[in-house]
């Protein structure tokens, strides 16, 4: 349809008229003069075909086709064709034969069956078309729609960070590997793996850089345990699943590679940084095990690696696990014992060497749990401690002795006074002073019948404000003594600066006095005695058992003894029933 | 059930499509009968509807020439749809065997209608892709690949405008577009116009249109003068597409039936 129009004679006035008559019909991508030299070829080709004898019908078929080819391609288009054909045709081009209408009718039908062919052929390939793009379009969105599900659910399983599976799927491998039927013969191992003091890395660097550390550590952790799983629980904690494993052999060997791969250098903004991690293992029967006891008892054996110094793999010891267990929940029964008043006390006479009379009473805390029975303090007391329960249980301790002490009476007047353990939390809290004074004015206890014990260690950090505290309790009159002098970091610097008023000396070197001959413990007690009561102070022996170390004691100076010798602890009223 | 939100949108053929449509108007036979039925309610209230088709396709045809005669050789046509008769390529490349098209619609039959007509052809190419989110066309790999932002390119934005609401902000689009523009480059616009129409006729069509994915959204001169901004608009300015540079006197009579308005606006500097 291309025809340069200076290529053949101008259009003439029926290729025009045809042009015109067209025009419009439908939209003709072509221009105007395009479309009267693409007319003027076909004129031609008709006029030829007029000609010749005998009349070649394919002409027309050619011609129809043609104009589809060219768009002039609408119900219009063929009408039109046909009217100006048949109209104009045969007279504009001045044809002369015998039989012309009889041609020009074959012709015109020529025309419009191949035109109508065209159309029709054309009209069937572009449904096609559509179709087939239609088709495509559906497998395009179906496989964008599969691609974005496969996103979402690796996005769902992973952890964006570094890739690694993450705690979600990592529960389901595990609990898949638990369950399936097929494996309960088999045996499966769990490392939980916990950098060491990975707070360093975001402290010095920046969370950015801890970030690269991490995803480096994820990837080198990959390699090295290529063939198991290994997840990211969060944090710079990761987890490594070995579903078939013939003993602890194989999951301390995968401990080992991962502690080895994440033992080498990592660079960290140019700076070369060596961390190391700790390992949690546990290995089992699949029989019997279930996920979360798994999970359960290789973080707990993670937290025995970490604590016994980082570094190293411990294997999961179910006796001890049981222990700590056992620990936990006493400890967790605390609160709930305390507020059931399953709390009671005992106290234990410290008695003058000189004349024998009764100075004081320890109180000491008994739980009557009502599983377990009756628990002395080295039960729980350590617990408390560690859990900060110490802080409610001793409030309680301190309360109820004053409360207690506050409704003694004695025949004479002379009521002894009431030694109450403080634990290092305690006396590191602040308000400590508020509460001692609010719990003397509430029982009505005179200060200088409450001494407060604490221990060494208490001291051993400078803070200024448990001396200040104590201070402020000693100005009340309170008693100061502290216990188990001369066991811990006996540092006698702040015997000179703290407002103690006695020491009680461990038991271990009364012990020594049963010895015929031991006396370097007799001597240490002498010098003991010599310096406390060179500074005022009284000295108290702890665990005195039999009348030959109290006779020694007293024969070197000691102020008090306390021990069965003396007394065990027991319930208030068998003491007071002396004083009576 | 509730398509999930991260889900890729479904290729609906109960819907008529726009694109589809168009191709009914021009003769094509690239269309679904949901569509003839949509394209012959739109002819039974505005019968010229053809014949607007062929006017905007015939201003599109005159324009690619024009661009070309500026030694315009990158396309980026936007909104192409089944682009069968008279496509962009075909008459930029038959002028200029060098130029180089990039096309762009949001409807997925017409992308992949137009991946099979191009297929084979290097210097052409199709992304599935949408007006109202120009940084995402700018920055498509395709379009990288083939267009070079450095030298003249003609945004052809062709029958599209009134399926964009003002609330997608097509001049901030529009503004989008021109500023990764180089000087030399062009944008061609055209869009049905309200201007002259009955009430009752822009009704009608608007009902057509709302059976769609895309609903009417017609404007009048002075809006369309606006989207320009930044260009130099070309002689004769924005006119009936008819009245763009026609090829005979005759062919610009009764312009305002052809319903769009067009002009083509060159980036100066």
């Amino acid at each position: 349809m291309d025809e340069p129009a200076d290529g053949r004679r101008r259009p003439g006035a029926f290729a025009r008229a045809w042009a015109k008559a067209v025009a419009g019909t439908s939209y003709l991508p072509m221009t105007h003069a395009q479309l009267e030299a693409l007319l003027q070829r076909l004129t031609d080709e008709l006029a030829e075909a007029l000609r010749t004898e005998p009349l070649d019908v394919r002409a027309g078929y050619r011609v129809g086709g043609e104009l589809v080819a060219a768009h002039i391609a609408s119900a219009e288009g063929l009408g039109r064709t046909v009217e100006v054909l048949q109209l104009r045709l045969v007279r504009d081009l001045g044809l002369v034969a015998d039989d012309l209408d009889d041609r020009m009718a074959r012709l015109l039908a020529a025309v419009a069956t191949g035109y109508a062919r065209a159309l029709r052929d054309r009209t069937l390939d572009e449904q096609e078309s559509i179709r087939r793009a239609n088709l495509a379009a559906r497998a395009e969105a179906e496989r964008a729609l599969r691609a974005s599900e496969a996103r979402f659910r690796h996005q769902a399983t992973h952890d964006p960070l570094t890739d690694l599976p993450n705690r979600k799927l990592f529960a389901d491998r595990l609990a898949a590997a638990v369950y399936e039927p097929q494996r309960k013969d088999h045996r499966i191992g769990l490392c939980f793996l916990d950098v060491d003091r990975f707070k360093r890395v975001n402290d010095s660097y920046g969370h950015q850089a801890g970030d690269r550390v991490l995803i480096a550590m994820a990837h080198r952790l990959r390699r090295a345990v290529e063939d198991h799983l290994v997840a990211r629980l969060g944090g710079d904690a990761f987890v490594i699943l070995v579903k078939c494993c013939t003993g602890t052999g194989d999951v301390v060997a995968v401990a080992e590679a991962a502690l080895a791969a994440l033992a080498e250098p990592t660079v960290v903004d140019g700076h070369e940084v060596t961390l190391t991690a700790s390992v949690g293992i546990v290995e089992r029967q699949v029989a019997g095990a279930s996920p979360d006891e798994l999970m359960r008892a290789a973080d707990s054996t993670l937290h025995w690696a970490k604590a016994a110094g980082g570094a190293r793999w411990e294997l999961y010891d179910a006796e001890r696990d049981g222990r700590e267990l056992a620990r936990q929940a006493l400890s967790a029964a605390i609160p709930a014992g305390l507020e059931r008043g399953e709390f009671y006390l005992d106290y234990q006479p410290l008695t003058s060497l000189h004349d024998g009379s009764l100075l004081g009473v320890e109180a000491l805390v008994r739980w009557r749990h009502p599983q377990l029975g009756v628990l002395r303090p080295d039960r729980f007391i350590g617990l408390a401690e560690e859990t900060g329960l110490i802080v409610p249980l001793g409030a309680w301790v301190l309360a109820e002795a004053c409360r207690e002490a506050g409704s003694w009476t004695s025949a004479t007047g002379d009521l002894p006074f009431v030694s109450v353990n403080l634990a290092v939390r305690q006396v590191h809290r602040p308000g400590l002073v508020q509460e001692v004074s609010g719990v003397l004015r509430r029982s009505g206890l005179p200060p200088r019948r409450l001494q407060l014990e604490i221990t060494e260690s208490t001291m051993m950090n400078t803070a200024e404000e448990p001396v200040l505290a104590l201070r402020a309790l000693a100005d009340l009159g309170v008693r100061i003594a502290i216990d188990d002098f001369g066991t811990g970091y006996s540092n006698l610097a702040y015997l000179r600066d703290l407002p103690v008023t006695g020491l009680k000396v461990a038991g271990e070197f009364v012990r020594g006095l049963r010895t015929p001959g031991a006396h370097a413990d007799e001597r240490i007690l002498a010098s003991l005695v010599s310096l406390a009561h060179a500074l005022d102070l009284t000295v108290t022996a702890e665990g005195v058992e039999t009348g030959g170390q109290a006779e020694r004691l007293r024969a070197i100076g000691c102020d008090a003894g306390q021990g069965w010798h003396f007394g065990r602890p027991a319930p208030a009223e068998r003491f007071l029933a002396n004083l009576r | 059930m509730q398509r999930p939100v991260w889900a890729p949108e479904d290729i609906d053929t109960e819907r008529p499509s726009v694109a589809r449509m168009y191709d009914y108007y021009l003769g094509g036979s690239h269309n679904f009968a949901v569509d003839r039925a949509a394209a012959r309610a739109m002819m039974e209230a505005v019968p010229e509807a053809p014949l607007m088709a062929q006017a905007n396709r015939a201003f599109l045809r005159r324009v690619v020439h024009y661009l070309i005669d500026q030694g315009v050789r990158q396309f980026l046509d936007i909104g192409s749809g089944i682009p069968t008769v008279g496509n962009v390529h075909e008459i930029a490349q038959r002028a200029a065997p060098d130029a180089r098209v990039v096309y762009v619609d949001v409807d997925p039959v017409a992308v992949a209608h137009s991946r099979e007509i191009l297929a084979g052809d290097e210097r052409a190419t199709v992304i599935q892709e949408d007006l109202r989110h120009p940084d995402r066309i700018l920055a498509h790999p395709e379009v990288r690949r083939l267009l070079d932002f450095s030298q003249p390119v003609a945004v052809l934005v062709v029958a599209v405008l009134h399926f964009v609401s003002d609330d997608d902000r097509p001049g901030d689009q529009l503004r989008t577009l021109r500023d990764a523009l180089a000087p030399g480059s062009h944008l061609v616009l055209s869009q049905a116009s309200d201007e002259g129409r009955d009430e009752t006729q822009r009704a009608e069509a608007e009902q057509v249109y709302r059976r769609t994915d895309n609903p009417l959204w017609v404007r009048g001169r002075a809006e369309m003068t606006a989207f320009f901004d930044g260009f130099e608009l070309v002689e004769p300015g924005v006119v009936w597409v008819p009245q763009w540079r026609p090829e005979t006197a005759e062919s610009a009579e009764n312009a305002e039936q052809a319903v769009f308005l067009g002009g083509v606006g060159r980036l100066g500097g």
